[in-house]
């Protein structure tokens, strides 16, 4: 039985979350999408330590705190660092990629341009996920 | 017959018997006073024979006990007797043989004998006489004899009897002393200084070939003996440059009568001359003087050649632009050259006798001083920068080149450093490290602002597709055909908006290394970019050889072989579409080919396709980026780019990459 995944979403474009939001929606899956719209938001919500995610998909580009600095603060705190993260990002940077698996990531997906391979993508993703034993279950 | 004439002869006849009887009894008389007288005589005679033998035994006791050979022989040459050193001498033992001296002459001294024989039995004596003899073992032996006569009671010679000495040894020393005479006299004859002996009278005793030669005189030297040299140096200033010192400075000598050496004259033919004169002193008495004149012309010019390089060297030296310095096996300054003085700020009489190594580097630098100095005493050479002050105290840096220094026995008594101030090179060296520091940080900066710029301008992209994906999806049957074209139309232009910021983002950073180069091996390359690049059937991609293994930055080889091969596959009009990749290697380099035989490029467009945004086709493949990426990336790796094109055959791009 496929798990209902809390998935952290760490996303600063408006249309990047509704896009999340509509392919959740699309999906038909459980999944609990909660948004941050930036790192510290996000490190606020993980702060509390109760209810973390399940899975955190994170985009590098963003604001003040980018995600690979977001990355660095969320690895090397012993609580949260088991979440799996993965990269949801427009760089092919290949710097930034082995940066991040560097840090420790689960995966890191370049957001396509159609948004039907985008779909298609989070799908995957999400059904992967939540086939997977995770601590908080 | 009458009578009277009978008594007359009888009377005649009787006178003469009274006479006969008379004359006989007068030889009876006579008889026996000779009987009487002869043998008185024999008494007498018996008496001298005793004496004669026992004067003769006496002598020869003397004789025997005497050290040199004595010898007596008869006027005929047998030999009476002789001693025992005699018998030593010539093998032979009169007392068991007969001896005759005659046989024992050496022939060619035959005549000598004779006319000193004659000598002997004139005067009674000789003295001196030198012969060679053979002894009983046919040795011939070298003799000296002092000899002389032996009388008897009546003056008459009997006998002679001598002295012999063994001069063999003697004479062979003589012999070599001649020898050696002559040898001296045929090197002075033929010296390459000319001699020129005269006695106290200004008479030449000895002069030589040379001496002839210089003074160009017309005759053996041997002719010269005897001749007066008093006017000699008159006739001969005339070969001189300035005749009257010529005369006035042998004038001179021969009035002090002293040693001189290595008094220079110089002769009309610019022959140089070195004169030695040497007074010869016997006792206290002038005997005469030895001239010695030498041609030094050569040897003059070769020192002068000598001193004109050493000049020339010197000038170098001084004049360079680059430091030296000498000094000795203990560091001690021996030399240094104006351009040092200059460099270091300090005059030549500061640095002279200081330590090198304890005067200039940094205290931090000093080790290095000491080390190089063991491998100048070890005799190797080399270079190595240094920190140093000079006198203002101002820091700087030195490159020096230091090598052994060697005496002409070979042995190192120091060395010698060529110094180059390298201060404003240095200063350069680090400008130029901070530059390209600074460059890199830039680059970097650049490639991350490009990556950035690149995801800005996707996002509104992508937020645009999803819209519009939303709108059509909410909108399903509503909107009619051409709306949806439209929605459609807008999706491909968003795709080629997007494809133009990736091949943007590629191509800013296709020209900057960006990596450390590493091997890579073509093929593997090829597998990857066959396995990108969309390869429809009709086309067929042949490698012709095993590609290279070169060193750079794997991205860009990929880059540079997919966009000129995606270029073949997309501009292939034919059929059979084929795409051959071939090289050949050269010294220095690889030269790569792609081959197609698709639409071809006019030759008018040949420059212009490498520019970036020119395009010769505009469809939402070709961004117009492509071949300017490969011409970047070209670039890069030292190479150059170029094509041989049909219209309608096909292309066949070149390039080359620096190996």
């Amino acid at each position: 039985m496929k798990n209902a995944l809390k998935v952290l979403l760490i996303e600063d474009n408006l249309i990047e979350i509704m896009k999340m939001n509509r392919t959740v929606s699309l999906l038909k899956a459980k999944h609990t999408i909660t948004e941050a719209k930036n790192a510290e938001e996000a490190l606020a919500i993980l702060e509390t330590k109760d209810n973390l995610p399940d899975i955190i998909l994170l985009d590098l580009n963003m604001p003040k705190i980018n995600g690979i600095e977001f990355l660095s603060i969320l690895k090397s705190n012993p609580d949260l660092r088991h979440i799996p993260t993965i990269i949801l990002t427009t760089s092919d940077n290949r710097k930034d990629i082995l940066e991040c698996y560097r840090i420790g990531i689960s995966g890191y997906i370049l957001k396509p341009l159609k948004y039907e391979e985008y779909v298609s993508k989070i799908d995957i993703t999400l059904s992967y996920w939540s086939i997977n034993e995770l601590k908080s279950a | 017959m009458s009578q009277e004439k009978i008594d007359i002869l009888q009377r005649t006849l009787e006178r003469e018997r009274a006479a006969r009887r008379a004359a006989e009894k007068i030889l009876e008389d006579k008889s026996r006073e000779l009987y009487e007288l002869s043998e008185e005589l024999k008494v007498t005679n018996a008496k001298l024979k005793a004496s004669v033998s026992e004067k003769t035994s006496q002598l020869a006791g003397v004789f025997e006990n005497i050290i040199d050979a004595y010898l007596v022989m008869d006027l005929s040459g047998n030999v009476l007797t002789m001693n025992d050193a005699a018998c030593a001498l010539f093998g032979f033992d009169v007392s068991k043989e007969s001896l005759n001296v005659n046989h024992l002459i050496h022939p060619e001294d035959a005549a000598y004998t004779r006319a000193s024989f004659k000598e002997l039995i004139k005067k009674g004596t000789f003295s001196n006489y030198t012969a060679r003899v053979y002894t009983k073992t046919k040795e011939i032996r070298w003799i000296q004899i002092n000899a002389s006569l032996i009388y008897d009671a009546n003056q008459k010679p009997i006998a002679a009897q001598g002295i012999i000495r063994d001069i063999t040894s003697q004479k062979v020393f003589d012999d070599k002393l001649i020898e050696s005479e002559n040898r001296l006299a045929t090197l002075i004859l033929n010296l390459d200084s000319a001699i020129l002996l005269e006695d106290e009278d200004r008479k030449i005793v000895l002069t030589n070939a040379k001496f002839c030669e210089i003074f160009k005189i017309p005759v053996a030297p041997e002719m010269m003996i005897g001749q007066d040299c008093s006017n000699a140096a008159e006739q001969s200033k005339s070969l001189f440059k300035e005749p009257d010192i010529f005369i006035e400075t042998l004038n001179e000598i021969l009035k002090e009568k002293k040693q001189v050496i290595g008094k220079e004259l110089v002769m009309n033919d610019g022959t140089i001359l070195e004169l030695d004169f040497v007074p010869i002193i016997e006792g206290n008495r002038y005997k005469g003087h030895l001239w010695t004149y030498r041609d030094i012309t050569l040897k003059r010019q070769y020192r002068r050649s000598l001193e004109t390089q050493k000049e020339k060297y010197s000038s170098i030296i001084a004049n360079m632009n680059l430091g030296l310095v000498e000094v000795d096996s203990d560091d001690k300054i021996l030399m240094v050259n104006q351009s040092f003085c200059e460099m270091s700020g300090y005059s030549e009489e500061e640095l002279i006798g200081k330590i090198g190594g304890k005067m200039f580097p940094i205290a931090k630098d000093e080790h290095i001083i000491t080390e190089e100095n063991k491998k100048r005493m070890a005799g190797e050479s080399n270079s190595y920068e240094i920190h140093v002050t000079n006198k203002k105290g101002e820091p700087r840096n030195w490159l020096i080149s230091g090598a052994p220094n060697y005496n002409i026995q070979g042995e190192i008594i120091g060395s010698i450093g060529i110094h180059l101030d390298i201060t404003e090179l240095k200063t350069l060296e680090k400008q130029k490290e901070k530059i390209l520091k600074e460059l890199e940080k830039s680059n970097n900066e650049l490639y991350e602002y490009a990556h950035i710029v690149s995801h800005d301008l996707k996002s509104p992209l992508r937020s645009i597709d999803a819209l519009i994906s939303w709108i059509k999806s909410d909108n399903e049957g509503t909107f009619d055909e051409e709306t949806l074209q439209n929605f459609n139309m807008i999706e491909a232009t968003l795709e080629t908006m997007e494809k133009l910021i990736s091949n943007i983002l590629e191509y800013s950073s296709a020209g900057s290394e960006t990596k450390e180069a590493e091997s890579i091996d073509l093929n593997t390359t090829m597998d990857d970019v066959k396995r990108l690049l969309f390869v429809p059937d009709h086309i067929t991609i042949n490698l012709l050889k095993k590609l290279p293994i070169v060193k750079g930055d794997p991205t860009k080889f990929q880059q540079l072989f997919q966009n000129l091969m995606s270029n073949a596959i997309k501009f292939c009009n034919k059929e059979q579409g084929i795409v051959e990749i071939d090289y050949v290697e050269k010294p220095s380099f690889y030269q790569f080919s792609v081959r197609d035989n698709g639409i071809g490029i006019e030759k008018k467009y040949h420059e212009r396709i490498f520019k970036i945004f020119h395009s010769l086709h505009k469809n939402k493949e070709s961004t117009g980026i492509g071949l300017s990426i490969v011409k970047k990336i070209v670039d890069l790796y030292g190479g150059t780019i170029w094509l041989k094109s049909e219209l309608g055959e096909g292309t066949t791009f070149f390039f080359t990459i620096k190996k």
